[in-house]
C-alpha cells in the first residue's frame, strides 16, 4: 500500500465517526420534532407515570437541548437503547434475542447471491449477445424490478403450497427434534425459501455488474494479450478477467446491504421468520417506539460499517484504483 | 459508488456498422421502458376515466376470479381489482412526481454548488452527500411513520430528501467538466455573474444526465412505498398497490389474483423506469 | 449406467410428488371415540406473541391465549356459562349476594412446590387485578373487602348485593397468581412474568419470543386425571393464511380461528372437527359496535344517527367481512347472554336506503349538485358543511371501515378512515375523545355487568379504555343498570335489561352491527376441547 492508499483509508475511517454522529442526530431530531410530548414519542403511549418519569430522567428531557443530546448520545454509545414498556425489558436485550435469525437470513442470502450472481454473470458474458445472454438479462431485469413481497408470494404459491417441498413459515418445525443435526437440517429447510427470495434481487444486481465488467474485460487488450500468449480460456476468465471485475462486485454488494436488510423486513413478514424485521413490524404496530428507534440505529450503523468495509476491501482488491 | 448506478449499462462496442445496429437495438429497451412507464403513470392521472367502476364500490361478488365482468377479479369485499390497480397507479404517480422533483432540485442544487465552487465547499458538500447516501432510506421512512403516522406527504418528503446523493454526484461530475469549457469562459469574459453562469449556461447542459438517473431513483421510491404498503404502513385513504398485496396475503390460497395483479403492476412500472433510466444514462455517456 | 441413474432419480421424484400430493381424496379418519388417550403433544397456532405470561395485569388477548393454561380461576365456566368448581370446591352466597364465601380445594400446589392458600387469592385481587380493566371496573368497584378466615376459606364482601360475581371468577377474568412470588415487587417487571409459576394444568417449559411457547403437563395438577396431553406447543403464526397451511400440512393440530373462505375446503376434506364459539381469550360475546361521538354537533340529531344506521347493510358485513361467522346483532346485548338479550326487539335500524335518505333530508342534510350532503339549518353546524366524518379503526378491522365507507357513500355521506394501533386508538378515543365515529369489538362477557354496563352508564365516561365511547348520558339508563346489578335473581333482571335495550334503540348512541363468532378447527385425531381459556386442559390426541 502506498501513501495515497493509507491517506484514503484514514480519510474513510475518519468519516465513520461523523456519519454515525449524523445518524444519532437525525434520530434525536425526529424525537424532538414528533408531535406531542417527546417522552411520549420516545416511550410510546402506553406507559404510566413512573415509566415516564424514569425516561425523562434517563434522557434529560426537561433539560436544555445540548444536554439532552449529550445524554442521548451517551446512552446510545454505552449500548443503552432504552426500555420497551410493552415488554418491560431493555431494548438491547430484545434486539439481541432476535438478531441471530436475521443475521442468518441476510448473511446466507449475501453469500448465495455473491456466488450465484458471479456465476450467472460470467456465464452471460461468455454468451455475450447470444441467447443465453439475453435470457439472463431479461430475467435479471424482471427480478430486479419486482417487489420483494411478490417474489415471496409467488415462491409460496409455487414452491410451497403446490408442491409441498418447503415449509411456509417459521424457523423450525414445532414437533421437531432438538438434536443438533436434525435441528440444523430443519432450520436449513425453513431457511431455504426466505433466503432464496431475499437473494433473488441481489443475484440480479451482481449478475448484471459481473456481466458488464466481464464483457469489458474480455474485450480488453490485457485479455487479448493473454489469449495470444496461449493461456487457457479458463485461466483467462478467472485469473485475468474476473479478478479485475471482483472489486466492482464487492462494491455493489456493500452498497446493497441497506437494501438487503430492508428486503429482510419484508421477507420476514411474508414467511414469518422470527428476526428483527418481524420485531420491527410488531413494534410499529404497538407503537413501541424504543424498539423502532433501536432497530433503526442498529441497522444504520451496520450499513455504515458495511460501506466502510467494502470501501477498504475494494482498495485492497483493486491495485488500479485511483484515489484522491 | 457510481458503479451501482450504471450496472444496467451495456458497454458500447467500438464504432462500426455492427456497433450502429447494436446501438439502435440497444435503444429498443429504453423506448419500450419509457412507453411502459408513461402508460402506467398516466393511468394514474386518468384514473377516473379509465377505471370501469369506483374502486371502493362493493357491488361485485366476493372473491371472484378474473372474468369478463371483472378482468382482474374481485376482493373479499367485492371490489373490482382492476379499478383498484388503476387508482393505485395514481398513488405511484404522486410518489414518482413528488420524490422526483424534490430529489432533482436538491441533487442539482448540491451538485451545481459543489462542482462550481470547488474547494472547501465541494469537500463539505461531498462529505454530506456521502452521509446521506449511506442512510438506510427504508428504515428512516419507518421511523418517520412511527413518529408522525402514515401519510403520503411525509413519505414523499422523506424519500425525496434522501434520494438525491446520486443525482448530486452526477451533476457535480458534469459541472466539473463544463466549468472550463469555452462557452462558460466566454460568459465570464462578458461579465456574467456566477449565478447567471450556473443557471443559464451550465444547468441546461447538466440536466439531461440528472434526469437520466431520475428514472432509477423514482423506481426505487415506488418500491419502497409498495413495501411500506405491504407492511400495512401506507395511507389508509389512498389505494396503494402494496396495501392491496398486503390484504391479499391471507387469501393467497383461494384468490391468487389479489396478489398477482398489484405485484405485476409494480413490476411493470419499475421495470419500465429502470429501462428508460438505463437508456438515458447510456445516451448521455455516449454523447460525451 | 446413465439410464439407471435416471431411473432412480425419476423414481425418487415420483415418490416425492406422490407423497406431497394433495390429500383431498383421502378417507376420512375413523370417528374419535370418547375414551381419553394419554400422551402426545398438541401443536396450536396463535396469532401473536404474548409478550409475557401474567394475565392478571392485562386483558390482552395475546397474553391470555398464551398463558391461561398455566393458571386457574376460582371457578371455571362450562359451555352453558355455569360456574363449576376449580380452585374453589364449593361456595355459599349470603345476604342476597352481598357476601360470597368460597371453600378452597385442599392440597393444591404451585408449580414450584409451594402450597396454595386463600392468601394468594386476597393478594391477587388486592394487588394485581386492579390492572385488569374489566375486573377493576366491575368487581373491584363495589368490593368492600376480602377476608381470609383460614387458609381454605375466602370471603368476598360487597357494599351492596353483587349479582354477577360467579361469572367473573374464571381464569380469563380473575386468574390467581402466587403471593410468595409477587409480593413486594412491581408486577410489571417481575421476572416471573417470563418464568411463570401457576397452579394450572400446564407449566412453561420454554419460550422463544416471536416463535413458540412450549408447555409441559403439570404432573401434580389437582385434577388427578388431567391433563391427558404430555404438552402443548403454541406456535406464533401471525398470518391466518399461513395458519391454514400449517394446519393442512399437519404442522399444527389446532387453530383458534378459520378465515371464512377456507372453511368449506377444510370441511370437505373430512380431516378436521370444528368448534364454533363466541368465547375468545380477549372476551366473549363480542359485538362489532360503531360509536358516535355524541359531543359532536353533527350527531346531535337522533334522526342523523338513525339514518346512518339505516344506510348500513349489516347482512353484507356478516357475509363479506365475517364470512358468515356470527350473526347480525338483533339487540344491544348479545344473544350469547340469553336472559338479558331482548328477544324480538323492535326499533333497531333496518336496512333501507330510501328511508335513510329521507331522514337525512328531514334533518337538514340535503344533497347538493355532486351528491354530497350539506347542512342547511342544522343546530350547531354552519350551513354548507358537508356530512363528512372520520372513522377510527384498528388495522385488523380495516375491512369494516372500507365497507362502511362504501355503503355510506351511497347516501351521500363521506367517511375518512383513520387506522390506529390499539394503544393509540385507546388514547385517542377515550382520553382525548378526538374522533367522530369508530368501530370497537365490545365484548359483553358472560354477564351484562361485565362488558355491557361500561358502554352506557354516565359514570363510565372517561379515560379508561373501552368504557363509554359515545359519551352517552341517560339518567334512566343509569338507574336501571344500578337496579339490575343488585338484583341477584336471574329472571328478575330480564325485564330490567329489556327496558334498557328499548331505551338504547330509541337513543341510538351506538350502532350494533354483528355478533362475531370464531370457528376453531382441529385435527380429527384430537378431541376433548373446550371453548374457554383452558381449551386443552381435558384434550387428548390419538397418535
Amino acid at each position: 500500500m502506498n501513501g495515497s492508499h493509507s491517506h484514503y483509508l484514514i480519510r474513510r475511517a475518519g468519516q465513520f465517526i461523523p456519519t454515525i454522529a449524523a445518524i444519532l442526530l437525525i434520530g434525536f431530531l425526529l424525537i424532538q420534532l414528533a408531535p406531542g410530548d417527546p417522552v411520549l414519542a420516545l416511550a410510546g403511549d402506553n406507559g404510566d407515570a413512573q415509566y415516564y418519569a424514569d425516561m425523562r430522567a434517563r434522557f434529560g428531557l426537561d433539560e436544555p437541548l445540548p444536554v439532552q443530546l449529550a445524554k442521548y448520545a451517551g446512552n446510545l454509545v454505552t449500548g443503552d437503547l432504552g426500555t420497551s414498556y410493552m415488554q418491560g425489558r431493555p431494548v438491547a436485550e430484545i434486539i439481541a434475542e432476535r438478531l441471530p435469525a436475521t443475521v442468518l437470513l441476510t448473511a446466507s442470502a449475501l453469500l448465495i447471491s455473491a456466488l450465484v450472481g458471479v456465476a450467472v454473470g460470467v456465464y452471460a458474458a461468455t454468451r455475450h449477445n447470444r441467447l443465453g445472454d439475453h435470457v439472463v438479462t431479461a430475467t435479471t431485469l424482471a427480478v430486479y424490478a419486482a417487489p420483494v413481497f411478490l417474489l415471496g408470494q409467488l415462491a409460496i404459491l409455487v414452491l410451497a403450497l403446490r408442491t409441498g417441498w418447503f415449509p411456509v413459515q417459521g424457523m423450525t418445525d414445532p414437533r421437531g427434534d432438538t438434536t443438533s443435526l436434525r435441528a440444523g437440517i430443519d432450520v436449513a429447510h425453513h431457511l431455504a425459501l426466505p433466503m432464496l427470495v431475499l437473494a433473488a434481487q441481489e443475484v440480479a444486481a451482481v449478475a448484471q455488474i459481473t456481466r458488464a465488467g466481464m464483457v469489458n474485460e474480455l474485450g480488453s487488450d490485457h485479455v487479448r494479450t493473454a489469449r495470444a500468449k496461449g493461456v487457457t480460456e479458463r485461466v483467462v476468465l478467472t485469473r485475468h478477467a474476473l479478478r479485475r471485475v471482483l472489486p466492482s462486485v464487492v462494491t455493489v454488494l456493500g452498497e446493497r446491504v441497506g437494501h438487503l436488510v430492508a428486503g429482510a423486513v419484508v421477507v420476514e413478514a411474508v414467511f414469518g421468520w422470527p428476526g428483527i424485521g418481524r420485531l420491527l413490524v410488531t413494534a410499529m404496530q404497538s407503537r413501541d417506539i424504543p424498539i423502532v428507534m433501536g432497530v433503526f440505529l442498529i441497522v444504520a450503523v451496520t450499513v455504515v460499517i458495511a460501506n466502510l468495509l467494502t470501501d477498504l476491501l475494494y482498495v485492497k482488491l483493486d491495485p488500479r484504483v485511483r484515489l484522491g | 459508488m457510481f458503479a451501482s448506478a450504471n450496472w444496467l449499462t451495456r458497454p458500447e462496442a467500438p464504432g462500426s456498422a455492427v456497433a450502429g445496429w447494436r446501438r439502435l437495438t440497444s435503444r429498443t429497451p429504453g423506448v419500450a421502458g419509457a412507453v411502459t412507464a408513461l402508460v402506467v403513470l398516466s393511468m394514474g392521472a386518468l384514473a377516473p376515466l379509465l377505471a370501469p367502476t369506483d374502486p371502493s364500490a362493493v357491488d361485485g361478488p366476493s372473491l371472484a376470479p378474473p372474468s369478463r365482468a371483472f378482468p382482474m377479479g374481485t376482493d373479499a369485499l367485492g371490489r373490482d381489482v382492476l379499478s383498484g390497480v388503476i387508482y393505485g397507479a395514481r398513488t405511484s404517480l404522486i410518489v414518482a412526481g413528488g420524490v422526483g422533483v424534490i430529489a432533482l432540485l436538491t441533487g442539482a442544487a448540491v451538485g451545481l454548488l459543489s462542482g462550481y465552487r470547488g474547494a472547501w465547499v465541494d469537500d463539505a458538500l461531498m462529505r454530506i452527500t456521502e452521509m446521506f447516501q449511506v442512510l438506510p432510506r427504508f428504515f428512516l421512512a419507518l421511523v418517520v411513520i412511527a413518529f408522525f403516522g402514515p401519510g403520503l406527504d411525509r413519505l414523499v418528503l422523506v424519500l425525496g430528501l434522501t434520494s438525491w446523493p446520486l443525482l448530486a454526484r452526477v451533476v457535480r461530475a458534469e459541472v466539473l467538466t463544463l466549468r472550463h469549457r469555452e462557452f462558460v469562459d466566454a460568459a465570464r469574459v462578458y461579465g456574467a455573474s456566477s449565478a447567471r453562469i450556473v443557471l443559464r449556461e451550465i444547468l441546461p447542459n447538466v440536466l439531461p444526465s440528472a434526469i437520466a438517473l431520475l428514472g432509477l431513483v423514482v423506481a426505487q421510491a415506488i418500491l419502497i412505498e409498495a413495501s411500506l404498503g405491504f407492511l400495512g404502513l401506507s395511507d389508509p385513504n389512498m389505494i396503494s398497490w402494496g396495501a392491496m398485496a398486503s390484504q391479499a396475503q391471507q387469501f393467497l390460497r383461494v384468490a391468487w389474483w389479489l396478489s398477482l395483479f398489484p405485484g405485476l403492476a409494480i413490476l411493470v412500472t419499475v421495470l419500465g423506469l429502470n429501462l428508460v433510466g438505463n437508456a438515458m444514462t447510456n445516451a448521455s455517456v455516449g454523447r460525451r | 449406467m446413465i439410464a439407471r441413474r435416471l431411473a432412480v432419480i425419476i423414481g425418487a421424484a415420483a415418490l416425492m410428488l406422490a407423497a406431497c400430493a394433495d390429500g383431498a381424496d383421502e378417507q376420512a379418519a375413523p370417528p374419535a371415540d370418547d375414551q381419553p388417550v394419554r400422551g402426545g403433544i398438541l401443536v396450536a397456532a396463535i396469532d401473536s406473541d404474548p409478550g409475557h405470561f401474567n394475565p392478571a395485569i392485562t386483558t390482552s388477548g395475546a397474553t391470555h391465549t398464551g398463558s391461561e393454561l398455566i393458571y386457574n380461576g376460582l371457578v371455571e365456566l362450562d359451555d352453558n356459562l355455569e360456574p363449576q368448581p376449580e380452585l374453589a370446591e364449593s361456595w355459599d352466597v349470603e345476604n342476597d349476594g352481598a357476601l360470597y364465601r368460597f371453600h378452597l380445594r385442599d392440597g393444591v400446589k404451585w408449580h414450584d412446590g409451594q402450597p396454595f392458600s386463600s392468601a394468594d387469592i386476597k393478594f391477587t385481587f388486592d394487588e394485581l387485578l386492579p390492572q385488569h380493566s374489566r375486573t377493576k371496573a366491575s368487581v373491584l368497584a363495589t368490593l368492600q373487602s376480602i377476608d381470609t378466615p383460614n387458609e381454605q376459606t375466602v370471603e368476598f364482601r360487597f357494599k351492596e348485593p353483587y349479582a354477577p360475581l360467579l361469572l367473573q371468577l374464571n381464569v380469563t377474568e380473575a386468574p390467581i397468581l402466587p403471593r410468595h412470588i409477587y409480593q413486594g415487587t412491581d408486577p410489571r417487571t417481575n421476572p416471573a412474568n417470563l418464568k411463570p409459576v401457576g397452579t394450572g394444568p400446564f407449566t412453561l417449559k420454554s419460550y422463544t419470543p416471536d416463535s413458540q411457547i412450549e408447555l409441559a403437563a403439570n404432573e401434580n395438577y389437582f385434577k388427578p386425571d388431567q391433563p391427558y396431553l404430555d404438552g402443548v406447543v403454541m406456535r406464533i403464526i401471525p398470518e391466518r393464511g399461513n395458519q391454514m397451511v400449517a394446519l393442512e400440512s399437519g404442522e399444527v393440530d389446532w387453530v383458534f380461528g378459520v378465515p371464512g373462505p377456507d372453511l368449506s375446503r377444510l370441511r370437505d376434506s373430512g380431516r378436521y372437527d370444528f368448534l364454533t364459539t363466541g368465547i375468545n381469550p380477549g372476551g366473549s360475546n363480542c359485538i362489532m359496535t360503531v360509536s358516535f361521538n355524541l359531543d359532536r354537533p353533527m350527531f346531535g340529531d337522533v334522526r342523523v344517527r338513525r339514518a346512518i344506521g339505516q344506510a348500513l347493510d349489516r347482512q353484507q358485513f356478516l357475509e363479506r367481512v365475517q364470512f358468515g361467522q356470527g350473526r347480525v346483532a338483533e339487540a344491544p346485548i348479545s344473544s350469547g347472554i340469553p336472559f338479558a338479550h331482548a328477544e324480538g326487539l323492535q326499533g333497531m335500524p333496518t336496512f333501507d336506503r330510501a328511508a335513510a335518505a329521507q331522514l337525512l333530508d328531514e334533518a337538514g342534510w340535503r344533497q347538493d349538485g355532486d351528491g354530497t350532503r350539506v347542512a342547511g339549518n342544522v343546530a350547531g353546524v354552519p350551513d354548507g358543511t358537508a356530512l363528512a366524518f372520520d372513522f377510527l379503526v384498528y388495522p385488523t378491522f380495516t375491512s369494516y371501515g372500507d365497507l362502511l365507507r362504501a355503503q355510506l357513500a351511497e347516501v351521500g355521506i363521506e367517511v375518512r378512515l383513520r387506522q390506529l394501533e390499539p394503544p393509540v386508538f385507546a388514547d385517542t378515543v377515550f382520553s382525548n375523545r378526538d374522533f367522530d365515529t369508530n368501530i370497537i369489538s365490545y365484548c359483553n362477557g358472560a354477564d351484562p355487568e361485565i362488558g355491557v354496563k361500561r358502554m352506557y352508564v354516565s359514570s363510565s365516561i372517561g379515560p379508561v379504555p373501552f368504557s363509554n365511547a359515545a359519551g352517552y348520558r341517560n339518567p334512566d339508563v343509569d338507574r336501571l343498570f344500578d337496579e339490575s346489578r343488585i338484583t341477584v335473581k336471574g329472571d328478575a333482571r330480564t325485564p330490567i335489561y329489556r327496558q334498557i335495550q328499548e331505551q338504547l334503540v330509541r337513543d341510538l348512541p351506538y350502532l350494533w352491527i354483528v355478533e362475531t363468532d370464531s370457528v376453531r378447527a382441529f385435527s380429527r385425531n384430537c378431541s376433548g376441547f373446550s371453548p374457554s381459556g383452558h381449551f386443552a386442559a381435558a384434550a387428548f390426541c390419538r397418535q
